[in-house]
């Protein structure tokens, strides 16, 4: 391990400021939602305030991506024609797109390829909720996968040195590239992902998946379906080459993953038989 | 690049004349790259699945309906059978996968099943950098018909026409 890239990033993860930040309005708006309690009047309100992203929210909700067909022309409008949780997935994709719609050093991703992921992994994701039943779950695997990867924006700098080293132990002990991220610099990206969502308020179950997405065995249980899915749509994505980098394929699939969510070997063939379909579907929120 | 870059998407055939370049992204995809060394047009065919499921419907997503279609694609635009030559790259697979389930082997399969493809028009296989467990991000230079292929830090240039 090189201890001095290790005091690095935890200096790193200890300064707030160097983090990214994620809009004030975004992280009471998450919050608010998981409150059964919430009226969409409060929502609205809150949304409001923020003129760009009112600005924002109604573009997307015309989009193909999330209309329902009527034209939706204010907030209130919104939430009653497409829901709140839906109208919070639109926030999330505005909030987090400056975060990762960048080039990704290190790792090896052009510009946008870490956006486009994140749409692809997080589309998927909510369709393999919907698919095996659990509506209930498929808007936070929907944000979930859409974040899934966001350390790497802080870590890639750090892997840009240790890449070569990374990759040796990959092969000399037969680990994932993730836990040879670990072993070289003392962190895994998971780990900064997890530090990132703790800066910014966001609920456990997206701790969980950010942190656990790419080991679903070590997730909480009551987490564990959700972890599972990001898991297996992240696998798809990769395979079809969509936000692959330097770290390749040197990745699992995790069989807990595949009869935690009891999803077949067809099921999955016919989930990455979707991709390019998927990749037009995210092209106009891209 | 003379700003010429091309780029072909999952499932998407394109093609063109020097000097553009043509780039993809693969991991369990693979790229089939062909070149008329006359003419020097070429198309790169990034096939996702090894066989038709859709009756036609998406020829550009698999090996046994891409291959036929860029040909005669290149055929139509003026090439010349005997002038035409193939590198392919991709196919890879993840590094730990469950043993039974079959997208585990989708590199594979799809690599066997454009070999077959290619075979069918007897076009030959110059180059191919497949297998293993990298992502693979290939450049396609149509002014000579090389290929560029950068793999896990690395890259690699294949100049056979």
């Amino acid at each position: 391990m090189h201890a001095h890239i290790k005091q690095r990033i935890e200096s790193t993860i200890n300064n707030i400021a160097a983090l990214p930040t994620m809009p004030e309005v975004a992280t009471k708006i998450l919050n608010m939602v998981n409150d059964p309690e919430v009226s969409f009047k409060a929502v609205a309100e809150e949304l409001s305030k923020d003129q760009s992203m009112t600005t924002n929210i109604l573009k997307l909700c015309n989009s193909a991506y999330f209309s329902k067909g009527k034209e939706i022309t204010s907030i209130e409008r919104a939430i009653v024609t497409l829901g709140i949780k839906e109208v919070t997935n639109i926030v999330m994709v505005i909030a987090a797109k400056p975060i990762l719609d960048k080039y990704v050093i290190g790792y090896d991703l052009g510009k946008g390829e870490l956006w486009k992921q994140g749409l692809i992994v997080g589309t998927l994701a909510k369709k393999i909720a919907l698919q095996k039943n659990r509506k209930d779950i498929a808007d936070v695997v929907f944000t979930g996968g859409i974040i899934h990867n966001i350390g790497k924006t802080v870590i890639a700098i750090f892997v840009q040195n240790t890449y070569n080293d990374i990759l040796d132990e990959v092969k000399k002990n037969n680990i994932t590239f993730n836990e040879a991220e670990k072993e070289i610099m003392g962190y895994s990206h998971q780990e900064i992902s997890e530090k990132i969502l703790e800066k910014w308020n966001f609920p456990p179950v997206l701790k969980a998946i950010v942190r656990f997405y790419a080991e679903p065995d070590k997730a909480p249980d009551n987490f564990k379906t959700e972890v599972s899915i990001v898991h297996i749509a992240n696998t798809i994505s990769i395979m079809a080459g969509i936000g692959i980098g330097s770290d390749g394929l040197y990745h699992q699939l995790c069989k807990i993953a595949l009869d935690t969510t009891k999803i077949t070997g067809p099921e999955l063939e016919e989930l990455f038989s979707k991709i390019p379909e998927l990749t037009k579907q995210i092209m106009e929120i891209q | 690049m003379n700003g010429s870059l091309i780029n072909v998407g999952v499932a998407q055939v394109k093609t063109g004349t020097q000097p553009a370049v043509l780039r993809t992204i693969l991991g369990s995809c693979v790229g089939i790259c062909i070149y008329d060394r006359m003419k020097k047009i070429g198309g790169l065919a990034h096939i996702l699945l090894p066989n038709d499921t859709a009756n036609g419907a998406n020829p550009e997503k698999f090996a046994d309906t891409a291959v036929p279609y860029l040909v005669q694609y290149l055929l139509k635009e003026g090439a010349k059978k005997e002038f035409l030559s193939a590198k392919i790259a991709g196919g890879a697979s993840m590094f730990k996968f469950e043993a039974n389930v079959s997208l585990g082997q989708i590199g594979d399969r799809n690599v066997e099943e454009v070999k077959k493809a290619l075979q069918k028009f007897q076009i030959p296989i110059l180059e191919e950098d497949t297998g293993g467990n990298t992502g693979r991000v290939i450049d396609f230079f149509l002014e000579d018909g090389r290929l560029k292929v950068k793999a896990a830090g690395q890259e690699k240039i294949y100049y056979k026409v």
